[in-house]
C-alpha cells in the first residue's frame, strides 16, 4: 500500500537522534566545517598559539619563571649588537645557502640516476631514504664520532692511505673545518628528500616529449636544459621553499656535532635561541633570535608559492 | 546487597564530588602524601641506585611516598626546569647544579630552616654552596655534595719519564712538553663546554685576575692577570697540547686520559671512576693531586649540587621532610656519599674529611683543607648577566681567539666589549 508523506508526518513520531544527525551532516555546509574543524582547532593549538606566544615574548623582557614587561623591538635591536648573534646571522646564510645549493644540483643527479633502469632498483631508492628516515640527533651522533678528534674514522682513513698527514684536521675544532661539517651532514641528511622529490617530478615528465626531441636530433645535454629542468621547476621551486626552511631552522645537527662551537662559528638561529633562552632564562631574547628571520622567511614562502603557481597555471 | 542503579550510582558519586569540592579535602585513602623528586643521571650510577633504596625506606618510616626521576645531566635539565617553572607544573623537588638556584630564585621555597638545621648538625656549607644557594639571605635550596675539580694525571708516565707533579701552573708547562714529546699531551679543552671554564677560571683567579668583580657590575677582564693567563695558554697550547682542544666536549678530557692518550687533564675523579668501573688497562696508572696553584694562591673549580623545592609544589613540608632523611640522617647521607665512590663529595664543613676518601689511596688529593672553593663568574655573585657571561663562553672564546692567532690585546678587548654589553643590558 502506497503511503503519502504528509501522512507520515501526521501519524509517526519524530525522526531519531541519529537520523536527525545524519539528516544535518548531509548538508554541505555543515560537513564542511564539521571536517575542517578539528585540523583547523589543532592548528590553532600547536601551531597558532605557540607562535604568538612567541612573538609576545620576543617583544618583552620575558625570563624564566619572572614577571615580564613589553618592551617593543628593544630586543630585535640589541641582539644586533651582540658579536654572538651577528656571526650567528652570517653562519644561518653561509649554511643555507651552502647546503642547499649543493642539495639542488647533488638531488637532480641522483634522482637522473635513479630514474634509470638499474638493477634492484626499488631496493636502491628505499635505501637512499635512509639518512631521511634515521632520527637526525641518532645519526648526527654517528658523525660526530666520525668527527671526534680522538676517534675520527675519516682521519684515520686518511692518514692510512696516505691522504693526510697525522693528526689529519682538526673537524670540529677549527671554524671552516666545523662549519663544512655541519653541512656535509645536512646535505647527506637532506639529500634524500630533495632526490625523491624530483625523481617524482621525473617520472611525470612525458615521454613523449624526450622521443620527439630525440627524433629532433636533439643529445642528452640539449634534452635536459630544454626539456627535464624547465619541466622541473615547479618540483624544484616547492623544494628549494621547504628545505630553505628547514635548513635555517636546522638545530640537531650543529647542537650534537658542535654546540656551535668553535667560538661561535657554527652558531644558527636556533642553537644560539636555546642557549640564551633556556641555559641563561632569557626568553624574550631567546624568542627574538628564532623570530628575527621570520619577515624574510615569509617574504620567501610568498614569493615562491607565487612562482609556483604562475609556473602551475 | 542489591544492584547498584544508575541513578543511585549517579547520586551517591555527585554527593561525594560535590562534598570535596565544598570542603577541599580528599577523603582518607587520597590522602596520603607524594611527592616527586627530579634529579640528573649521576656520572657514578651507583649513587643513583642508593637513592633509590633510601627512597624507599622513607616511604616506610614516614609514610609519604617518594618518586624520584633521572634525566641527563646539562641541556635536557635545564630545559625540563624551565618549562615546569613556566607551566607551574611538575616535580616538587628538583637537583640543581652550580648556581642554577640564582637563575631561578623568585621560584624556590625558602629552606633556610632545613639548611639551618643541617648546618648546626654538620658545621657550615662550603663556600661554594654558599655562593651557588644562599641568595640575598636566604637559602633557595640546600647543600647537597659537590665534585671538586682536581688534576688526574698518569702517574705511571710521569714516574717513567721522572717528571714532577707539578704544584703550580708554571710546573705543569715544564712537565706538559716532555708530555707532548712522549705523544701525551696536555688535555684542557678550549671549547664552548663547561670544562673549559672550569680550568679557566682557576688559571685567571690564580694569576690574580677575574672577569667582573665583586660588586657585579665592573668588568675587570682587562688586566695584567689575563695577559698572564692568555700567555700562559698560548704557550701551553703551543708546546703542551694539541689543537683537538679547540674541538672539545665535557667528555673529551676524560676519554683522553681513559684511552691513554692524554698524560695530564683537570677534572674531577669521575675520569678515574670509570676507568675503574671499565677495568681499562689505564685505571692502574692514573693517579690525582691538587688543583694548581700560582703567583697569586690556589683557587679550584667547585661544581655544588643543591636540591630546591619549587613554590608551586603543594607538599613543600614533605620535600623538606625528604630532605631531612637524606642529608639529616647521618646514616642516610654516609651511605650516600660512600655510593658515589668520591665523586659525590660532602659538603658540610665537619664531614669533610669524610671516609670516602679513604676507600682508595687515589682519593687523597680530594681533602678538602685550605681548598678556596669557587663557582663560574667568582668573585661576581652569580647574577643573571654574570651568568649571561659565563653560559656564552665568553672565558674560553677569548682565550680560543688568542690561541689560534687574534692578538692577546684584542682578544681581551673583545671580552671586554662583550661583558660590559652584556652588563650594560
Amino acid at each position: 500500500m502506497a503511503v503519502r508523506a504528509e501522512e507520515i508526518r501526521v501519524t509517526g513520531a519524530r525522526p531519531g537522534l541519529v537520523a536527525r544527525v545524519r539528516a544535518l551532516l548531509d548538508r554541505e555546509e555543515i560537513l564542511g566545517p564539521v571536517f575542517v574543524t578539528p585540523a583547523l582547532l589543532l592548528l590553532l593549538l600547536l601551531v597558532a598559539y605557540p607562535f604568538v606566544v612567541a612573538l609576545y615574548f620576543s617583544m618583552s623582557n620575558a625570563f624564566i619563571g619572572r614577571p615580564s614587561e613589553f618592551i617593543g623591538f628593544r630586543n630585535f635591536v640589541k641582539l644586533w649588537e651582540s658579536d654572538a648573534f651577528r656571526q650567528t646571522f652570517q653562519n644561518a646564510f653561509v649554511f643555507t645557502g651552502i647546503a642547499v645549493v649543493f642539495k639542488v644540483v647533488m638531488g637532480i643527479i641522483l634522482a637522473l640516476l635513479l630514474n634509470e633502469q638499474l638493477w634492484f632498483k626499488r631496493l636502491i631508492r628505499g635505501v637512499v631514504l635512509l639518512p631521511w628516515v634515521i632520527p637526525t640527533a641518532l645519526s648526527t651522533l654517528g658523525w660526530w664520532w666520525m668527527f671526534n678528534s680522538l676517534y675520527s674514522v675519516v682521519n684515520w682513513t686518511g692518514i692510512a692511505t696516505g691522504l693526510m698527514d697525522p693528526p689529519g684536521p682538526n673537524w670540529l675544532g677549527q671554524r671552516y673545518y666545523a662549519m663544512a661539517a655541519v653541512i656535509t651532514v645536512n646535505i647527506w641528511r637532506g639529500l634524500p628528500f630533495f632526490a625523491i622529490t624530483i625523481l617524482a617530478g621525473l617520472v611525470a615528465i612525458p615521454k613523449e616529449l624526450y622521443e620527439a626531441a630525440e627524433a629532433d636530433g636533439a643529445g642528452a645535454n640539449a634534452r635536459f636544459w630544454h626539456i627535464t629542468l624547465p619541466l622541473l621547476k615547479p618540483v624544484l621551486a616547492v623544494v628549494v621553499l621547504f628545505s630553505t626552511i628547514f635548513t635555517f631552522s636546522d638545530f640537531n645537527i650543529v647542537y650534537v656535532l658542535t654546540h656551535g662551537g668553535p667560538i661561535n662559528s657554527t652558531h644558527l638561529f636556533a642553537t644560539l635561541s636555546r642557549m640564551i633562552g633556556i641555559d641563561t632564562g632569557r626568553i624574550g631574547e631567546g624568542a627574538a633570535i628564532s623570530l628575527y628571520l621570520f619577515p624574510l622567511l615569509a617574504f620567501v614562502v610568498w614569493a615562491q608559492l607565487r612562482f609556483v603557481r604562475k609556473q602551475t597555471f | 546487597m542489591g544492584p547498584v542503579t544508575r541513578r543511585h550510582f549517579l547520586t551517591t558519586t555527585g554527593a561525594g564530588l560535590a562534598g570535596i569540592l565544598a570542603t577541599r579535602v580528599p577523603p582518607a585513602r587520597g590522602q596520603q602524601r607524594e611527592i616527586s623528586y627530579l634529579c640528573w643521571n649521576n656520572f657514578a650510577p651507583a649513587s643513583d641506585k642508593k637513592m633509590a633504596e633510601i627512597g624507599q625506606r622513607f616511604t616506610k618510616d614516614t609514610g609519604i611516598k617518594l618518586k624520584i626521576d633521572h634525566i641527563s645531566h646539562m641541556g635536557p635539565q635545564q630545559a625540563k626546569y624551565a618549562s615546569e617553572v613556566q607551566t607551574q607544573a611538575g616535580h616538587d623537588l628538583v637537583e640543581m647544579r652550580m648556581h642554577f638556584p640564582w637563575l631561578y630564585e623568585p621560584q624556590l621555597a625558602d629552606v633556610s630552616d632545613v639548611v639551618t638545621g643541617l648546618e648546626k648538625q654538620y658545621g657550615k656549607a662550603i663556600a661554594s654552596s654558599y655562593e651557588g644557594a644562599h641568595i640575598k639571605g636566604v637559602w633557595r635550596a640546600v647543600p647537597q655534595y659537590h665534585g671538586m675539580f682536581v688534576a688526574t694525571y698518569r702517574e705511571d708516565l710521569f714516574k717513567k719519564a721522572s717528571l714532577k707533579v707539578p704544584d703550580t701552573w708554571e710546573d705543569l708547562y715544564t712537565a706538559g712538553k716532555e708530555l707532548k714529546k712522549m705523544g701525551n699531551p696536555v688535555g684542557i679543552p678550549i671549547s664552548q663546554n663547561y670544562d673549559s671554564i672550569s680550568t679557566a677560571g682557576p688559571v685567571l683567579w690564580s694569576f690574580g685576575g677575574m672577569e667582573v668583580d665583586k660588586d657585579g657590575k665592573t668588568v675587570r677582564i682587562n688586566s695584567p692577570a689575563t695577559v698572564q693567563t692568555i700567555e700562559w695558554y698560548q704557550k701551553m697550547f703551543r708546546d703542551c697540547m694539541e689543537p683537538e682542544v679547540l674541538s672539545w666536549s665535557d667528555a673529551s678530557n676524560n676519554e683522553s686520559i681513559q684511552q691513554g692518550k692524554a698524560g695530564w687533564i683537570h677534572n674531577p675523579v669521575s675520569a678515574y671512576i670509570i676507568a675503574k668501573q671499565r677495568k681499562l688497562v689505564t685505571a692502574d696508572g692514573i693517579n690525582h693531586h691538587r688543583s694548581l696553584g700560582g703567583p697569586q694562591g690556589r683557587h679550584e673549580t667547585d661544581t655544588p649540587r643543591h636540591i630546591g623545592i619549587w613554590k608551586f609544589s603543594k607538599n613543600i613540608d614533605a620535600s623538606k621532610e625528604w630532605i631531612r632523611y637524606l642529608i639529616g640522617k647521618r646514616e642516610n647521607y654516609d651511605e650516600y656519599i660512600m655510593a658515589g665512590d668520591a665523586f659525590n663529595l660532602p659538603v658540610y664543613e665537619k664531614l669533610q674529611d669524610h671516609p670516602v676518601l679513604r676507600t682508595d689511596p687515589k682519593y687523597a688529593a680530594l681533602k678538602g683543607e685550605g681548598v678556596q672553593y669557587h663557582t663560574y663568574g667568582w668573585p661576581a655573585p652569580p647574577s643573571d648577566k654574570v651568568q649571561l657571561i659565563t653560559n656564552t663562553y665568553l672565558l674560553p672564546n677569548m682565550i680560543a681567539k688568542a690561541v689560534t692567532g687574534t692578538s692577546t690585546k684584542d682578544a681581551i678587548a673583545w671580552a671586554e666589549n662583550e661583558m660590559k654589553k652584556i652588563l650594560a643590558g
